[in-house]
Formats: structure tokens, C-alpha cells, sequence
């Protein structure tokens, strides 16, 4: 699945809509982005060798790790150094992002340096004005892949470096410009989540298409504290972790997917998810209150239930109440005191019923509760 | 209950002879207490309002960031204020608004749509009480109709619209992150406002804004509440007394929750878009017609101007669906009886009955 959305950035955008962009976002818990920041890099610069791809070349903007580490990266990748100025350019924002060391050796007050020269790398000097970084970037990839229609990649090692120096309506002004632009494939940047407010985080959410999020296989349960409890924790969240994946569809509808994924020696390698999928049922729907099916405790409770109407004749007499309310307590009485009523009753068995009416001013029926009828 | 209709009261306005030239007026009708109507694009949304947008309202949309069905409901919108030749005035936080001109969509005419024909033919074979009889012929009158004339027209969004729609001088569009305040914006809307005043006299054509995504982040005035609530409370009250309606999304989740409270107390007509997750077998055994949802729409608040009484609806949520992949369809939502024991309830209610649209009568 990390193959899904590797394979989503090489095809690229289409005609006339945004180029995909995804964010890879890390934690202190997990603090493996700038891995998966690598590895969704070497993928795509060997789609792009290869040319199996969109775009013809890739711009990276480094703010984090500088030039040597990518060529060194590549190197260890098995990319070809010496051809790679033909797919990659590093704007390099991480040597001397403010223009300070340049100001300092003009005014002659460090020795002049020497940097290890890469003719992929140029100098960028000027962080805090994202109009001319949007420039220089463009410029690099025009560069790369011509005026014409050829495209290119644009990957920004850590869009955490840029919000430290610009405020988060102009970082996402900047990447809301690369994807509307017409020779941008493709962007990804990397983001540290818990050193930024939700307001930022939630931005550039908002502008990007995927969502990688390496988080903790297992999170410390919060009531336990010591670091007794805490050490096995940390030590398998070390070796390992799990991505969450949100991905949205051109239809407009979020696909969520997880896969696991363990740091090796040559980096970082992606498995799918081993443990049980937690299943986070959301309730976007107004929930029902019908329910057909009957629970096997509920049949022997309905088969139990004994209907009013079958509740007389278990012996006693069966007996219709008649309007007169002290039934049951007269009951005694009834037999001594009433019994010539009695007696009619009785001589008929069954099936007649003598009504005493209290008064005759009474509306018929006021007095009679038909669900007297029922014994519960 | 009459469905979807307006309620009508025992007073009905006396529409005399001015009344000609407003039915003469494509893409205007008349509402209930005295409100004009123009259509949202969108022929069920219009049923689910009760006619459509009412002149003078603001219409609120807000987004899901994780889906972009939003973008469907101004498209609508903005086609068929071209359509009914309408002055359009579109605002969004892109560089270059002009460019989504050539994504809106063109107007299906009435050959291509066979389901109107089968809702009529459904109803030659009902025998109508005569009381209700009188119902049947509005419904009819308002399915008898000619392409260009229509109130509210059928947008295939595969085809986009023709070029002559929207090149005329009656389309303006302007970027939202041009300017470092809402200033400019404000003197611009104010100044397209002006061309469709309310007055006494015959109105003569109705004007319609579309702005798209007010509190995007790369706009800078975007953490400035203040100054969006106070340029929000201007463009309403001049709205209220021009012929016009304007259609505004925001996201709501990127702004504080005060601020998002205050816009949608702002909006007379207050909608949502959501996002549904893709192949999520709960979901699937849940709703019926699961596989053609694209997302789903929620109905706040609609607009009553002029009234105290409220429109109360039977449904508040539905599924958004694209008929053949080309046009966009409302459904009530139709869902499986499950275990409601857990869970508070999104919505007030649901329809259980078969697959509806909101029919033709609705009692």
C-alpha cells in the first residue's frame, strides 16, 4: 500500500487538475517521516530512471538534510550519481537558509568555504520570502525538464523548517501555487505533527490529497506511568511502527488503509497489517431504533410470556369485573353479605353479567376501564 | 402534508399585471410572503428548499476537507446563472479564477432525459381525489416545458459548458489571494451588487455571487476573523436589499469554532457537504445504493424571509449521487433497520419508505 500511493505520484495529475500532493506526517512517538520521506523518494527517482513515469525530473527542496546526504542516499540507493543532474535538482535551503554565513564571509570574519560542489545543488539563500522560493523552484524544474510539456516532481524535505521561518497562509499560498502549476506532477513534503498548532496541521491537510501518518504500533496506556512500563514501549516503537493512509479519490470518497512497517538496516521495509484491524465504526448516519432479529435470551422470554386473556382459568372461577371497584378487598364480604347477586351470578355459570350502574346521570361508559378486563 | 411545498397561508398575493413580466423572466419565480426564487442548479435541491434560492438570501455551504462536493454545488450554481444569462461575479483563493470557467457544466436538454417523461406517464394512471386535484395541475404546469426556458435545467457534468456562456462582459472573476485584505473584494462586490438594486419598479434581471472557499489558508487575510465576519455582515446587508444571492463555502474546520458558529448564525441558507469513506462494509450493510454515493448533503437551515414561521423539513440529510456519472441527484437516504442502541442520531429523521426522489406529489 505503500506501493499505492508511490505509483498515485508517478501517474501524476491530470489535465487541467491539481497535481497530487501528499503529506507524510511523524510524531516524537514515531519519529520514522523522514524514512518514509526517503523511501517514497528513491522510488519515485527510480520511476523516473527508468521513465515509467509523468514527470522527467525531480526538484528537491532541501530545508532539513543538505545535498551531500541525498547524493549519499542515492548512492546507497544504486542510482547513478554521476547522471543524476539529468533528473534532480537540490535547492539547497539547509546550508545557509537566512543568508547569514554569506554575510559573514563577505565582511571577512569566517574563512571562505569550501562546500563539497554538487552540480545538482544551488544555494539558496532567502527562506523567508516564499514568492522567490516559488520562483527558484519553478526556474529548477524548467530547467529540468524544458519549457515545454515535460513535468516534474517537486518533494520538500521538511515543510516543518519552512513554517519556522513564514507563517502558514503563505507555506500553504506556496504549495497551493506548485499544484496548480502546470508542470508540477506531483508534490510531497514531510511534517513534524506535535511541534505545530492544529490550525497549521489542519491546513495543510486540507491542501494535500494523501496522508501518510507513521504512528506507534502500541500506545502506553495512560494510566500507567514509570518508565518500567514505558521501556518495552519505546523499544518496539524504535524498531517499527504503523502508517495510516487516507487517501482521497478523485470521486470524493477517503480510502483508509494501515500497513506496518520495520526499520532495517537498508531502511525501512513495509509489510501489511498483521494484528487485527481496529475497526473505528463512524456513525455518519442517523442510527435506527428498529430491530428485526430476536437474541435467543429474547425468544424464551416471548415463549414465557403468558397473554392476559390466558391468565384466568387456572382453576379460579373466572370472573368479569363488573364496575364495581372495591372487588378485591369486598371479596370476603361478597360471599356473606351480597348474596342473592351472588347467587345470580353463580346460577348462570357463565356468560352474564349484571350491571349496577352508580347513577344514571353518569355518561354510559365513564366508569368502565375495558382494561380491567385483563389480568396482569 | 404537501411535501416540499410551500405552505400556503389563507392570504395569497394578488399578482396582476406585473406578474407577466416576471414568468416572462427566465430563471426567476415567484416564492411564498412575497420572495422571488432563482434556481440552485441543482433540480433536486431546489425541491428540497421549497423553489430554490430566494432572492436576497446568503447561502452558507460548508466543506469537508477530505472531499471536494462543494465545488459540485457552485458549479450548478454558476452554470445556470450563465444559462439564464444572470451577472456572475466569482471569487476563489486560486491565482487564476478564470481558468475554472471552462469547468463548469452545459445544460441537458429535455431529449436527453427520459425520466421526466416516465414521471409523467407514472401519474396518467393515478386517480386523484378531486380536493387534491388542484396540486396535480401546478405540478404539471412546471413539467411542461422548453429547454431554454426552463426555471432550473439538468447540468451534465462531463460536458463543459460553451465558451460564448461565459466570455461576455457579465462574468467577473477575482482571486481571493490577490489582495491583503477583503477591502478591494468588498468594493468589488459592492459595485456588482449595484447593478441589480431592489426597487419598487419591475426588477429586470437578478445577479448572482459565487465565492468559494472564504477561509482557504493561502488567502492572508485568513486568520483575520474579525475582518471576514465584518466584510460577511456587509455583503448580507447588501444583499438583502439588491436582487441577488450569494452562494459562499468555507471549511469549517480550519477556522476556530466561534468563527464557524457565527458564519453559519449568519447564513439564511446553511448547508453541508460530507465525504464518505470508499468500500466501507459497515456503510455498505447500513445504506442501500451505497456503491453510487459519492458523498452526502446535510440541509440546515433554509432561508424564510419575510416569515417568522420556519420551513421544518422531513429529511435534513441526503446521499449525493451522480446519475450516470453526469448529473448530480439527491436522494433521501434509505437505510437497513439496524441496532439503534448506541449512538446519537445525525440527523432528526429518515425516510424508511422504497427509493424516492422526492416524488412528484407529496402529501
Amino acid at each position: 500500500m505503500a506501493e499505492r500511493i508511490c505509483r498515485a505520484l508517478r501517474d501524476g495529475a491530470l489535465e487541467g487538475e491539481h497535481a497530487p500532493a501528499l503529506t507524510i506526517k511523524d510524531s516524537i512517538q514515531s519519529p520514522f517521516g523522514s524514512l518514509v520521506f526517503n523511501h517514497v523518494l528513491s522510488q519515485l527517482s527510480s520511476f523516473i530512471v527508468a521513465q515509467k513515469s509523468q514527470s522527467q525530473g525531480i526538484v528537491l527542496v532541501a530545508f532539513s538534510r543538505g545535498p551531500l546526504y541525498y547524493e549519499e542516499l542515492f548512492k546507497s540507493k544504486g542510482n547513478d550519481v554521476a547522471s543524476s543532474n539529468k533528473w534532480i535538482r537540490v535547492l539547497d535551503c539547509c546550508t545557509d537558509p537566512l543568508g547569514w554565513r554569506s554575510k559573514l564571509m563577505e565582511s571577512g570574519r569566517i574563512a571562505n568555504l569550501t562546500l563539497g560542489t554538487s552540480t545538482t545543488a544551488s544555494l539558496y539563500k532567502n527562506v523567508k520570502d516564499l514568492d522567490k522560493l516559488l520562483l527558484a523552484i519553478t526556474e529548477l524544474g524548467k530547467e529540468l525538464v524544458g519549457d515545454g510539456k515535460g513535468r516534474f516532481v517537486v518533494a520538500i524535505d521538511s515543510v516543518s523548517e519552512m513554517l519556522r521561518h513564514t507563517s502558514i497562509s503563505s507555506v500553504a499560498g506556496l504549495l497551493s501555487n506548485l499544484r496548480s502549476h502546470d508542470q508540477v506532477s506531483c508534490l510531497f513534503w514531510l511534517l513534524h505533527s506535535d511541534i505545530h498548532e492544529t490550525k497549521a496541521i489542519a491546513a495543510l491537510e486540507y491542501l494535500s490529497s494523501m496522508q501518510v501518518s507513521a504512528e506507534p504500533i502500541t500506545r502506553p496506556v495512560n494510566g500507567q506511568r514509570g518508565n518500567s512500563v514505558k521501556l518495552p514501549f519505546l523499544e518496539q516503537n524504535l524498531r517499527g511502527g504503523k502508517i495510516h493512509v487516507r487517501f482521497k479519490r478523485r470521486n470524493g470518497r477517503v480510502r483508509l488503509m494501515s500497513e506496518e512497517f520495520c526499520i532495517e538496516q537498508s531502511g525501512i521495509k513495509f509489510t501489511p497489517i498483521s494484528s487485527e484491524a481496529e475497526m473505528i465504526a463512524q456513525s455518519l448516519v442517523p442510527k435506527v431504533q428498529f430491530n428485526l432479529q430476536l437474541s435467543e435470551k429474547e425468544r424464551n422470554d416471548r415463549a414465557k410470556v403468558v397473554l392476559p386473556f390466558e391468565h384466568q382459568g387456572n382453576g379460579k372461577t373466572i370472573q368479569i369485573y363488573d364496575g364495581r371497584k372495591s372487588l378485591n378487598e369486598d371479596k370476603p364480604e361478597m360471599q356473606y353479605t351480597s348474596a342473592e347477586k351472588v347467587q345470580t351470578v353463580k346460577d348462570s355459570g357463565r356468560g352474564e353479567i349484571i350491571y349496577f350502574r352508580d347513577s344514571d346521570d353518569e355518561m354510559p361508559d365513564s366508569d368502565e376501564d375495558p382494561d380491567d378486563d385483563l389480568d396482569i | 402534508m404537501a411535501g416540499n411545498k410551500p405552505r400556503g397561508s389563507s392570504f395569497s398575493r394578488n399578482f396582476s399585471a406585473t406578474s407577466n413580466t416576471i414568468s416572462q423572466i427566465p430563471g426567476l419565480k415567484h416564492g411564498p410572503n412575497g420572495t422571488m426564487f432563482l434556481s440552485s442548479g441543482i433540480p433536486d435541491l431546489d425541491k428540497i428548499l421549497g423553489g430554490g434560492f430566494t432572492l436576497g438570501s446568503l447561502v452558507m455551504v460548508m466543506e469537508d476537507p477530505e472531499a471536494p462536493h462543494h465545488m459540485l454545488l457552485i458549479r450548478n450554481f454558476m452554470s445556470q446563472g450563465l444559462v439564464h444569462k444572470q451577472p456572475l461575479l466569482y471569487a476563489s483563493p486560486a491565482k487564476d479564477p478564470r481558468g475554472f470557467l471552462g469547468t463548469l457544466p452545459s445544460p441537458m436538454f429535455s431529449k436527453d432525459e427520459k425520466s421526466r417523461d416516465r414521471d409523467a406517464e407514472q401519474e396518467k394512471g393515478l386517480r386523484i381525489a378531486w380536493q387534491y386535484k388542484k396540486y396535480f395541475g401546478e405540478q404539471n404546469s412546471e413539467l411542461l416545458r422548453d429547454g431554454k426556458s426552463e426555471y432550473c435545467n439538468d447540468f451534465d457534468l462531463r460536458k463543459p459548458l460553451e465558451r460564448h456562456f461565459y466570455s461576455g462582459q457579465q462574468t467577473d472573476c477575482i482571486s481571493l489571494q490577490d489582495s491583503a485584505d477583503l477591502t478591494t473584494f468588498h468594493d468589488r462586490c459592492s459595485s456588482f451588487l449595484s447593478q441589480t438594486p431592489r426597487n419598487d419598479r419591475n426588477i429586470t434581471c437578478a445577479g448572482r455571487i459565487a465565492i468559494q472557499s472564504l477561509s482557504a489558508p493561502q488567502c492572508d487575510f485568513s486568520d483575520k476573523e474579525c475582518d471576514m465576519l465584518s466584510f460577511i455582515r456587509s455583503l448580507k446587508s447588501t444583499i438583502r436589499s439588491s436582487n441577488a444571492v450569494a452562494v459562499i463555502t468555507f471549511p469549517p474546520s480550519l477556522v476556530s469554532p466561534a468563527f464557524s458558529k457565527r458564519l453559519q448564525h449568519l447564513a439564511d441558507t446553511l448547508v453541508s457537504v460530507k465525504a464518505i469513506p470508499d468500500e466501507d462494509k459497515e456503510l455498505a450493510k447500513l445504506l442501500t445504493g451505497y456503491q453510487d454515493m459519492v458523498g452526502l448533503l446535510s440541509v440546515h437551515k433554509v432561508a424564510r424571509i419575510n416569515t417568522q414561521v420556519p420551513t421544518i423539513l422531513e429529511a435534513t440529510t441526503f446521499s449525493m449521487k451522480l446519475r450516470k456519472r453526469r448529473s448530480l441527484i439527491l436522494e433521501c437516504l434509505n437505510q437497513a433497520p439496524v441496532d439503534g442502541s448506541t449512538g446519537s442520531s445525525y440527523a432528526s429523521s429518515s425516510s424508511c419508505s422504497g427509493s424516492s426522489k422526492t416524488g412528484a406529489i407529496d402529501f
